[in-house]
């Protein structure tokens, strides 16, 4: 099965950048979003499109990662063009609907912002494999040392977390399995039954959770696991052309910002 | 070199001990099976050994490094690496490298040293090439050598295991056994706890546990031709093992201190050529003169 937004190796440019320079472009563009008019949009919206030719990204499949955000969209767009207020466009309103100008402009300027934000995200992790955002991330947190969480704690939990999601999805899979081979029924008409069939699965799939949890405690133990410093298989230095990147996001979030 | 001295070990402090006044040597490069009905303390000793539990009483000692101090636990536990039973909730890393690279890690050693002690642990185990893949995606039997790749690379001197095997096909199986048999050549020491008497017959010593008891201590050939014994402890020797026991009983010239297959076959052609000898000197000399 083909992941929607997952790392694939494409062997292109941009898959060699350092992640930090990546989560910080992310972060970056996301602030430049929310900031700008809709101009602005559209430059940002065409630097969306430059970097994932360059990640050699093909549009079609970069696109389809908003099929599953599309139905909030589209109610969010629905609402912006029904209920602002403004000179209405020719032929409406029929009868109590009403759309204007305002609202058609309100719509897509702010669809298109949410769209291009999970563009940007979706760019992050298509082009980036999850143990590279995770050594990025706890380099990027280390400065929270200060406030005494350790970032290296950060980074191991969230890789877990993403280590153990299919896992989990296996193990739900195969208790619903046992149950509905016992005459569960899991798609009952009432919510009720919904909301039970949601318990039945819940209690056994925690439990679970928490045996594994134990032995993994103890895996992670017996291999040497401590609080503190950590090395990893993947030193990540920042080449002078990062440096420089980094240093153009910090120079367009002020221009954005003032 | 690990010694156990004394060790008994109680869950809780009113409870009856898990394990009683146990003491033990276990030399350097040895392989030993331990075996056992279930709750007789087998999981309980070997999680002594790396320090995951502390004796109630009693010492064990690594290279005179005790388990009780926290300053010998990172020497202890890279040095006695722990392979559990179940090889999905072991696993660390998000890809086959990374896991194999999580233990190195953890002692703090430079990205290039890590890499080299990772391709060698991969090539070791043959799990080079998979070195992308995510754990999730492999078989048990590759997760369970990915497992014992992530202790190699930690350069141990012994390596425990609990019933790992247990949870694989056949093929699995036999992957890592070869694996440990193969590791042992290379001097590194293997405990091995089992259920099953086939993978005790390969060991170089093997203990039996009951009731948190040490109770036997030999070589395979003394321990596993106890058939009785081993029944009424509640183990199953090796299938082969009983046949030639009751062949025996039968009143066979068998010995039942036999544990492979090609040892029962060359044991029972021994047998039917005596007999084939015997039957010939029975019959009448001119046998072609009646036909």
């Amino acid at each position: 099965m083909y992941n929607l937004g997952q790392y694939v190796p494409r062997e292109s440019p941009v898959d060699k950048w350092d992640p930090r320079v990546k989560i910080v472009g992310v972060i970056v563009l996301s602030i430049i979003i929310l900031q700008v008019n809709t101009i602005g949009l559209m430059i940002a919206a065409g630097a969306v499109i430059t970097v994932s030719q360059l990640a050699r990204i093909p549009l079609g499949l970069l696109l389809r990662t908003l099929r599953p955000v599309l139905p909030l969209f589209l109610c969010l767009f629905l609402l912006y063009i029904f209920f602002t207020p403004g000179r209405s466009l020719p032929w409406f309103p029929i009868g109590p609907v009403q759309i204007t100008y305002q609202g058609l402009y309100l719509g897509i300027y702010q669809v298109g912002k949410f769209l291009l934000l999970v563009l940007g995200a979706s760019m992050l992790t298509m082009t980036t494999p999850q143990s590279e955002i995770t050594i990025g991330l706890e380099r990027l947190l280390r400065p929270i040392r200060v406030i005494g969480i350790s970032s290296h704690d950060v980074a191991m939990m969230v890789s877990l977390a993403l280590r153990f999601v299919p896992m989990l999805l296996d193990e739900m899979n195969s208790i619903s399995d046992a149950q509905l081979a016992r005459g569960a029924n899991f798609n009952p008409r009432r919510l009720s039954g919904k909301i039970r069939a949601i318990g039945y699965l819940a209690a056994p799939l925690s439990v679970n959770i928490f045996r594994r949890c134990d032995e993994l405690v103890d895996a992670m133990e017996a291999r040497g696991y401590q609080q503190g410093h950590r090395t990893y298989l993947r030193e990540l230095v920042l080449t002078r052309a990062d440096y420089c990147l980094i240093g153009l996001f910090i120079v367009m979030v002020i221009a954005v910002l003032v | 070199m690990i010694r156990i001295q004394n060790l008994t070990f109680a869950y809780e402090a009113d409870q009856t001990p898990t394990l009683k006044d146990i003491n033990l040597l276990i030399n350097e490069g040895e392989y030993i099976a331990i075996i056992g009905p279930n709750g007789c303390g087998k999981t309980t000793i070997i999680r002594h050994l790396n320090a995951l539990l502390v004796p109630t009483a009693g010492e064990v000692l690594f290279n005179d490094l005790n388990t009780r101090d926290p300053k010998s636990l990172r020497e202890i536990r890279s040095r006695v690496g722990m392979v559990f039973q179940n090889p999905d909730n072991q696993i660390v890393g998000m890809s086959v490298e990374e896991d194999v690279a999580f233990g190195p890690c953890n002692f703090g050693l430079p990205a290039v040293e890590v890499r080299r002690r990772v391709n060698h642990a991969l090539e070791t185990v043959g799990l080079t090439g998979l070195e992308k893949r995510r754990p999730h995606t492999l078989s048990g039997g590759q997760k369970q050598l990915l497992a014992i790749a992530g202790l190699l690379a930690m350069d141990p001197e012994i390596i425990v295991l609990d019933e790992p095997t247990s949870s694989l096909d056949p093929a699995g199986k036999k992957n890592v056994l070869t694996l440990l048999q193969k590791l042992k050549g290379q001097g590194i020491g293997i405990i091995h706890v089992t259920h099953n008497m086939d993978e005790a017959a390969i060991s170089d010593r093997v203990l039996v546990m009951d009731g948190g008891e040490l109770i036997a201590d030999g070589s395979p050939d003394d321990i596993l031709s106890r058939v009785e014994w081993l029944k009424a402890l509640g183990l199953a020797p090796p299938k082969v093992t009983e046949l030639m026991w009751h062949l025996q009983q039968a009143g066979e010239d068998v010995g039942s201190n036999i544990f492979t297959i090609q040892d029962a076959v060359s044991e029972i052609t021994i047998l039917l050529a005596e007999l084939r000898t015997a039957r010939n000197d029975n019959m009448p000399r001119k046998v072609g003169r009646y036909v």
